[in-house]
């Protein structure tokens, strides 16, 4: 008896084989993850792109929760004691840190003063660009052990958002074995480093001798998926637990879903239209803030963003404590009065330009409505959608009349925004002022004067009634176009529990995160 | 014309396209708006650089010479085998491309798979049954292939398999489970491109007297079709392969990013974002070098499949 299979009966193990081999991809890519073990999709990369200064041997130090800095950031946005568990300024150029004692680095050794010493002086103010030196203010041997757990810095001028500045994710303490460049990352963070897979995905594990005591997960995934619509996805198919901002669309089909919970966080962002003020016709405060009476900030979150955001009076956002909302001047749609003003003003009718870059979220929409809403008042707006470097290229020449634009801070100290927006030494506006005299945003004088204060003040008080009334300067002469302030969103598994957002995206923590089942 | 003849004769052509291409992807820098060093520092240092960074930073890459002199190192070097330094960290941008490089041949190659386990089979019984409702169906298939976006495939069946019924993971590397899908999306197209050539190669070749003369010997048909007829059909297959390799390149760039996979297509598309020159420039080069080789191939083989054709000769 002839006992070789039939083709018929070949194909049919085949096909049999090809399905079998389907369930079982499906098997092992979804099984359900252990007790303890989490998966998250930042928007970013995770294990970086390559980059000198974000990646770190392929590890992008921002989500986690493997390195700390001295000192943190509170959801206020002030600075919170961390590695370092005070400081105080001396005179007005030196700050002393005490560091917090029984801290231990992932190789069992304890931090020490030579720890905080070598990290500044042989990595973060030497090893990463010169313009670490002006952000932080310091340069090469300024930073001096005084004891164990006291370390002194000299900054190059009189700063007092030094800690606030230093509280940021890439200002980190690590032992002299640690190699950032070979991912020989020696965190004191409630991570530890254990793998990395290139442009896929990074896994930390958890750290028993975390000084804060050991997090509750056993090990977190961190993947890629730069696509929102990818990230919405694996969360939807339950192969990741936590992403960060799903597709927009796909935000309300999420809320209807029993299995996936949505969170919203205000965050340092904001987004506005920034105005040249020293060129024709938006020279002429009349024009501008007709362009303010024209705009309804509410109907933008309502309809561009799905009520993702906040309508905003100014230009900062107002998780930030000296952000002024409410003390501002409200330029609410009134289109009677904008066109009035629009009369008065030395306006005649012509293209006024208003630039945007080509990848900025819901870009092209926001200065379409802007178009739109100044044409009821009879202001004509050219829109040009540019790439970044020719819209840098433009508005460095000053050659522009409207910006749509954003600002957002990684650390807490955020005065680097009203100096290098406002004041006319700032980076917008120094170039074009030391040329001709102008600027940009510059209204100079008084508002120069407050800006000055508020960043030079140590106390909060003072501090704030500075900036809050530069600001109320700056919208009184409709300087900007606020839009709102931004909101970020998280979507997670249903189940999960303990994620803890904060205003800078980058400073979630995940120690607490668990199941409810 | 002899293989040696032809050889120096298509090496000599390939040098002149590679040095076009050379030519054009360098300039590449020079043409895009704004400064590239001002945009790279901007980037890197997440704020406007000064003017002594900026400086600095061209005498570094030595953006500070004459493009001709720029042109002439890059082109010393590359001919050493060295495509340069990426901009943004310490990596040579041979090892980028060599570490991305597996990925994207995995894929390539499985869609190469996909596709002509789609194409010749249909494409044979379009041909065989030719007129018929399986010959329109067949049409009607490949116009819709050919027609269709990959990204949107690739979010449709990702809807299906993965959202759906749950069988493939949605996105992702390194398991075969996560090739299964790229794979079908990227080879659809070029499915469907094939089975119009096989159904119309076939049709050419089923009208040939040999296959009266296999049928006369008592041959099954099947053996008629599957073994006469579709080995003579396949030749010029095999050259659209070959030109299929860019189109293949192409989508890998895309799809690549819809399923998160570390190839070359995804790390082209960062280095564009990031301005990232060298790494553009050595991606395209080599991908030029790859699509040059693999057509001399292409070519090199027809004479090993079809004894008659006579390289370099005239198609007549």
């Amino acid at each position: 008896m002839d006992t070789a299979p039939t083709r018929r009966q070949l194909l049919t193990a085949g096909v049999g084989a090809g399905i079998a081999g389907l369930a079982g991809c499906a098997e092992t890519s979804l099984d359900d993850e252990a007790d303890g073990t989490f998966t998250i999709v930042p928007t970013a990369d995770p294990t970086g792109t390559g980059d000198d200064w974000d990646s770190w041997g392929g590890m992008a130090p921002y989500w986690t929760r493997v390195i700390e800095p001295l000192v943190w950031g509170t959801d206020g946005m002030q600075p919170q004691p961390w590695l370092a568990t005070d400081w105080t300024a001396t005179d007005d150029t030196t700050w002393v840190f005490d560091l917090r004692e029984g801290v231990t680095f992932h190789n069992g050794e304890e931090m020490t003063a030579d720890d905080v010493v070598h990290s500044f002086e042989e990595d973060i103010l030497t090893d990463r660009g010169d313009f670490v030196h002006g952000w932080l203010h310091l340069e090469p041997g300024s930073v001096d052990r005084i004891d164990d757990y006291t370390v002194s810095f000299e900054t190059t001028e009189p700063f007092p958002g030094f800690p606030g500045t230093i509280a940021h994710n890439m200002i980190d303490i690590q032992p002299p074995e640690a190699d950032r460049r070979d991912a020989e990352i020696i965190g004191t963070g409630p991570f530890t480093l254990a793998e990395i897979e290139q442009g896929q995905q990074l896994r930390v594990e958890r750290f028993e001798d975390y000084w804060g005591g050991a997090p509750e997960p056993t090990e977190l995934t961190f993947r890629a998926a730069e696509d929102a619509t990818t990230r919405t996805d694996l969360l939807v198919a339950g192969e990741v637990d936590l992403i960060h901002e799903p597709a927009t669309s796909r935000i309300s089909g999420l809320r209807e879903r029993d299995d996936v919970r949505i969170e919203t966080q205000q965050s340092s962002g904001s987004v506005f239209v920034s105005i040249n003020i020293h060129r024709e016709p938006t020279d002429d405060a009349d024009l501008r803030r007709a362009l303010n009476y024209a705009i309804s900030q509410e109907e933008i979150v309502n309809t561009v963003l799905e009520n993702i955001g906040q309508p905003a009076r100014g230009p900062l956002s107002t998780v930030i404590d000296w952000a002024a909302d409410e003390e501002l001047p409200a330029y609410e749609r009134d289109r009677d009065r904008a066109r009035d003003l629009v009369s008065q003003s030395s306006y005649d009718g012509e293209e006024i330009s208003c630039l945007v870059e080509n990848d900025m979220d819901d870009g092209r929409t926001l200065v379409q409505i802007l178009q739109e809403e100044f044409g009821k008042i009879n202001v004509n707006l050219d829109v040009e959608v540019l790439e970044g470097p020719s819209l840098r290229d433009r508005t460095d020449r000053g050659e522009f009349h409207l910006e749509l634009g954003t600002s957002q801070s990684n650390s807490p100290a955020a005065d680097y925004i009203m100096w290098e927006n406002f004041h006319t030494m700032g980076i917008s506006n120094k170039d074009l002022y030391e040329a001709d005299g102008t600027g940009l945003h510059n209204l100079g004088g008084e508002v120069d004067e407050l800006i000055e204060t508020g960043f030079q003040s140590h106390d909060p008080d003072e501090k704030r009634e500075a900036y809050v009334a530069a600001q109320r300067e700056i919208m009184d002469a409709g300087v900007v176009i606020p839009l709102f302030y931004r909101e970020y969103v998280v979507a997670a598994d249903a189940e999960l529990e303990g994620f803890d957002l904060h205003p800078i995206d980058k400073f979630a923590q995940w120690g607490e995160l668990t199941r409810t089942t | 014309m002899d293989t040696a003849s032809y050889l120096v004769h298509r090496f000599g052509t390939s040098l002149v396209v590679l040095t076009g291409v050379s030519i054009i992807t360098y300039g590449l820098l020079f043409l895009t708006p704004g400064d590239p060093a001002e945009v790279i520092l901007s980037q890197q240092l997440d704020r406007q650089p000064s003017e002594a960074e900026i400086e600095a930073f061209r005498a570094e890459q030595g953006m500070d010479e004459p493009v001709p002199l720029q042109y002439g190192d890059w082109l010393t070097d590359v001919l050493r085998g060295d495509l340069g330094t990426s901009y943004y960290s310490d990596a040579s941008v041979t090892g980028l491309i060599l570490d991305a490089l597996p990925l994207t041949l995995e894929l390539a190659a499985a869609s190469v798979v996909v596709a002509l386990a789609l194409a010749i089979p249909t494409g044979v019984l379009s041909a065989v049954h030719r007129g018929t409702a399986i010959d329109r169906a067949s049409q009607l298939g490949a116009l819709i292939g050919v027609s269709m976006p990959n990204f949107w495939l690739g979010y449709l069946l990702i809807l299906v398999f993965a959202l759906t019924l749950g069988v493939l993971p949605v996105a992702g590397a390194g398991s075969y489970s996560q090739l299964v899908l790229p794979a079908i999306t990227l080879g659809t197209g070029m499915a469907a491109v094939l089975t119009r050539l096989v159904r119309s190669s076939m049709l050419e070749v089923l009208d040939e007297g040999y296959l009266d003369t296999a049928r006369s010997k008592g041959l099954r048909e099947r053996i008629v079709i599957y073994k006469h007829a579709l080995r003579n059909a396949l030749v010029p297959v095999v050259t659209i392969l070959g030109v299929q390799l860019g189109a293949l390149l192409n989508g890998a760039v895309v799809i690549e990013i819809v399923f998160q996979r570390p190839g070359l297509g995804m790390l082209l598309v960062d280095a564009v974002f990031e301005r990232n020159y060298p790494v553009v420039q050595g991606i395209t080069l080599f991908t030029a070098v790859a699509f040059v080789v693999t057509n001399l191939l292409v070519d090199l083989s027809y004479r090993y499949l079809d004894p008659r054709v006579e390289l370099g000769g005239d198609p007549a």
